[in-house]
């Protein structure tokens, strides 16, 4: 515990004192951390035996780079830039804007839910924020909103990803866990429309407290806001497309971001919005932000390398099971290491190292592993804007190069407040998630 | 007291870490009398990776499935020909032994010192809709593993979709694939009983699936001269039979969880149709084998012979 | 000219960094679009004429490894990765010069020193003639450009983005 410990305060140290990149930093404290439980001393130093720390982080660099699953990152992230290109963003917001500028923080809003439907056809919360962020940011900023208002509500929207189905995290549980992958997807839904609520309570809240940060528009009439409606069949096309493949079978989320890249590219064409130039800009920029992220997954997975080597699960679960306490107690325990944990983890490898763990003892105390499926969810996601290692935050960074990692942490403060506040009631209703699965399936 | 760190891939709840790598790790703690613990770590990476992984000592000991690693594994394809026609039990003996006797001088786990060879259980056909004969699978969308499965696809004309396993379920759901080959156990670890609602059960099955455990032989050498025997003492056959029987119970659960699904499973007897069909199709498989190993300098069709024989008298 | 204008103008590197940048990025988009056009006539090739691409996992597999290495040298020395930028006010021009030099040195040592495991590991993967599964290309070669892209990265970071970091004025 001691050695994972200190891992991560020098982790952090390095990442907001030295401000050295954060995927060098969790590699570099994972490749020593690493080494350090494989017994190497200040006094070892010259004679030791590195090789099985390099082969480690070697591997996570070289499989990383070569996973079939991860190539949604640049195809999705191509697709939003394809769609900024043509416009069709602008006029989606257009759109949204008839409708909702006039409402404060309407332009906020109507992110949130376009993350929700985003989410609901990309497997992949990174790559539903750095979609949205290309999709959302430009028209945000032209009407007056605070960056930390529109970046937040875009992190935060990015997260109702990993849980509106199809949702790569929850095949991954259900098969960790051996829990009915049909009812866990089923059990997202409603979890994730009150995500869905709650963000846009959220958004109110914020608006209320500081008007200026998403001001309000004109009011249009009903023929004006049909007439924007006009300009959004070429990402109903589009969004038909992708959602219509995935629900009849044409192909699968992972093929679809190829399919969303693919449309978007003829879209784009048949508006005549495209040079070679432009192109040529719009696949290097995809191309850097791709980069970038495959970095810092790749240093992540080095780090949860040191840290399950630490013994850190192990220590986890014998503090848990020693705890004299009821079994709703021991849920909220598991519940806050994961909200700790979530502070420095990326949520993939927090599911892997953590689940195998507790699984087991959830289910001997008696609750329904179809539910703690949808809480660790829920958690993990809290994790992805939880400062100061919020994946989403630090895409949304990556994305938006003029936007300081801080300025989005700050505005996703109400945001993460919303989510602890689902957190508790989807731990406390059990039917919150269970209506629908034991209505389906059961 | 040494502790023996093992990497492992599978859900904790797959007999291979639910029944084989605790019934080893009580067989090494009672056999060095508690000086070598068994420790089972989760989330290294990649199957594939393990090869490496506990070659350069990240982690101590861990198993893989050679399919993953194509090009450096060829031998071990000799026991995944289809025909053989017995469970993984027998089939993990024989591969074990004819391994010793006759592969291991070709040195294809060369870097790692191996503890066992084992198989899965055979692998049957899983289909979401029903199919009457094999010739209604010619292109129909089939996820293909590696080994063995490659050839039968390309005998039987289906489209070869490839995605890993865990991937099955969500592609099954969705109607990118029609069907897949896989063990009987995937059923209900897959959760394949949900989405792939009709089997077709052969006799023996199509094929079998070759893995490996194995151990660094560094950490071996770390040992003393006593304990290191007494941990290869409690591997070899005895583990390789060990881990091709847990794997048998698992195929026996995803039978009976499958069969509580609801899910149609056409038993297929030895001269019923379907049988017939698989013989006609795979006729010369084993002779392309092992015409595809002659670089490795062994006496391959030997090997196939004993392995046949071992494997079908085995327990007899 | 007009391309030597244009080159000019989207890259704001200096002489044959120019042309590198250039190169590179050109690597990363042509692999990209590739990706794109390869998932979609899989699908096609699967959905209406019953017969996908070979092997086109085995090639997306290849093709995010070539992108996301092509692309490491030019987002590396540019300062492209992400940083968490909580505590810039508190630091001085000078301090932030300095840190960031630490981080430029600790970046190329690191990645120096695993291209060369990397590399290793390759020659191991190429002797032991391990193939991809469908189309049997050799797995070493593109562990083997990924240790030499991460040796470039580590060079051109250690000299063109020290020198950018101590030339470019603070934004
Ligand atoms: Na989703
Ligand atoms: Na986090």
């Amino acid at each position: 515990m001691t050695t994972a410990l200190i891992g991560f305060a020098i982790l952090l140290f390095l990442i907001v004192v030295i401000r050295i990149p954060i995927a060098f930093s969790m590699g570099i404290v994972g490749f020593f951390g690493f080494a350090a439980v494989q017994g190497l001393t200040f006094e070892n130093f010259a004679d030791f035996n590195w090789k099985p720390a390099l082969s480690m982080a070697s591997k996570r660099i070289v499989d990383t780079a070569q996973e079939y699953s991860l190539s949604v990152i640049p195809l999705f992230i191509l697709m939003g830039n394809l769609v900024t290109k043509s416009g069709l963003s602008q006029e989606l917001y257009r759109a949204s804007y008839a409708f909702l500028g006039h409402k404060k923080g309407g332009l906020s809003m109507a992110t949130v839910v376009a993350c929700g439907g985003f989410s609901a056809i990309c497997g992949s919360s990174l790559a539903t924020s750095a979609t949205m962020a290309k999709v959302a940011m430009p028209p945000m900023r032209k009407y007056g909103y605070a960056d930390s208002l529109a970046t937040a509500s875009i992190a935060a929207g990015g997260t109702l990803g990993i849980l509106i189905p199809p949702s790569v995290i929850l095949v991954i549980y259900g098969l960790l866990t051996e829990t009915s992958i049909r009812e866990l997807f089923a059990a997202g839904f409603i979890p994730g429309f009150l995500g869905i609520f709650l963000y846009l309570m959220a958004v109110k809240y914020v608006v209320w407290r500081n008007p200026e940060a998403g001001p309000c528009g004109e009011k249009f009439t009903w023929s004006e806001r049909l007439q924007a409606l006009n300009g959004v069949w070429g990402v109903l096309i589009l969004f038909t497309i992708v959602m219509g493949g995935i629900y009849l079978g044409i192909f699968t989320p992972t093929e679809a971001a190829g399919i969303g890249a693919g449309g978007a590219f003829v879209i784009a064409l048949a508006r005549k919005s495209l040079s070679f130039g432009s192109l040529f800009d719009i696949l290097t920029d995809t191309a850097r932000t791709s980069a970038m992220l495959f970095s810092v997954l790749i240093g992540a997975l080095i780090f949860s390398n040191f840290i399950n080597r630490a013994g850190l699960p192990d220590e986890l679960l014998t503090f848990v099971t020693g705890l004299d306490v009821s079994p709703m107690m021991v849920i909220f325990v598991i519940l806050l290491v994961y909200i700790v944990l979530g502070m420095v983890f990326e949520s993939l490898s927090m599911l892997l190292l953590t689940v195998p763990i507790f699984f087991p003892l959830v289910q001997s105390l008696g609750f329904d592993l179809v539910w703690f499926g949808i809480v660790v969810v829920v958690v993990t996601e809290i994790s992805l804007i939880t400062p100061p290692v919020g994946m989403n935050v630090f895409v949304l960074s990556a994305v938006l190069r003029d936007i300081k990692a801080s300025t989005i942490f700050k505005g996703v403060t109400p945001f993460w407040c919303a989510d602890i506040l689902r957190l508790i009631l989807i731990t406390l209703i059990a039917q919150i998630s269970l209506f629908l699965p034991e209505l389906l399936y059961r | 007291e040494t502790v023996l760190r093992v990497g492992s891939w599978l859900p904790p709840t797959h007999p291979q870490n639910a029944v084989v790598w605790p019934t080893w790790s009580k067989w090494v703690e009672e056999a060095t009398e508690g000086r070598v613990k068994v420790k089972v770590e989760y989330g290294l990476g990649h199957p594939k990776t393990m090869f490496d992984l506990v070659e350069d000592g990240a982690i101590d000991a861990s198993f893989s499935y050679h399919g993953y690693v194509p090009g450096r594994f060829k031998l071990t394809q000799g026991i995944e020909q289809p025909l053989l026609g017995v469970n993984a039990e027998a089939a993990s003996v024989a591969h074990w032994r004819v391994h010793n006797k006759y592969f291991a001088k070709a040195e294809e786990h060369d870097g790692v010192e191996l503890l066992a060879l084992f198989t899965h259980g055979p692998g049957q056909i899983h289909m979401a809709e029903p199919i009457k004969s094999l010739a209604d699978l010619k292109s129909k969308k089939i996820r293909l593993g590696g080994g063995v499965q490659g050839e039968l696809g390309k005998r039987m004309g289906v489209t070869a979709v490839g995605a890993p396993a865990p991937k099955v379920y969500e592609m099954m759901q969705q109607g990118v694939i029609d069907g897949v080959f896989i063990p009987m156990s995937e059923q209900k670890s897959l959760r394949l009983k949900e989405v792939a609602k009709n089997v077709v059960h052969l006799p023996g099955g199509m094929y079998l699936g070759s893995f490996a455990m194995f151990i660094n032989p560094d950490f071996l050498d770390g040992l003393s001269q006593k304990d290191r025997d007494a941990v290869m003492a409690v591997s070899g056959e005895k583990l390789s039979a060990m881990a091709g029987k847990a794997w048998d119970q698992g195929d026996r659960e995803g039978v009976e969880a499958a069969k509580a699904d609801g899910v149609n499973i056409i038993e297929v007897g030895a001269d019923d149709s379907f049988a017939k069909e698989f013989r006609e199709l795979v006729e010369g498989m084993d002779e392309e084998w092992i015409e595809s190993v002659k670089s490795r300098k062994v006496d391959a069709k030997a090997a196939l012979a004993e392995m046949r024989e071992i494997a079908r008298n085995y327990g007899k | 000219m007009a391309f030597s204008a244009w080159l000019s103008a989207h890259y704001e590197e200096k002489g044959p960094i120019k042309w590198l940048a250039f190169a590179l990025e050109l690597v990363a988009a042509l692999t990209l679009f590739f990706l794109m056009i390869l998932t979609c006539a899989d699908v096609v090739g699967r959905y209406f004429f019953g017969n996908s691409v070979d092997g086109a996992t085995e090639l997306t597999e290849i093709g995010i490894a070539v992108l996301v290495f092509a692309e490491m040298p030019v987002v590396t020395w540019r300062g492209g990765h992400v940083v968490v930028d909580i505590l810039d006010r508190m630091w001085g021009n000078v301090a932030l010069k300095a840190l960031g030099l630490l981080s430029a040195l600790l970046m190329s040592g690191s990645l120096y020193y695993l291209g060369v495991r990397i590399y290793q590991l390759a020659e191991r993967s190429l002797r032991r003639e391990e193939v991809t599964e469908l189309l049997e290309l050799p797995v070493g070669y593109i562990v083997q450009y990924i240790a030499v892209m991460s040796w470039l990265t580590a060079a051109l970071m250690i000299s063109y983005g020290v020198y950018r970091l101590f030339t470019e004025e603070r934004s």
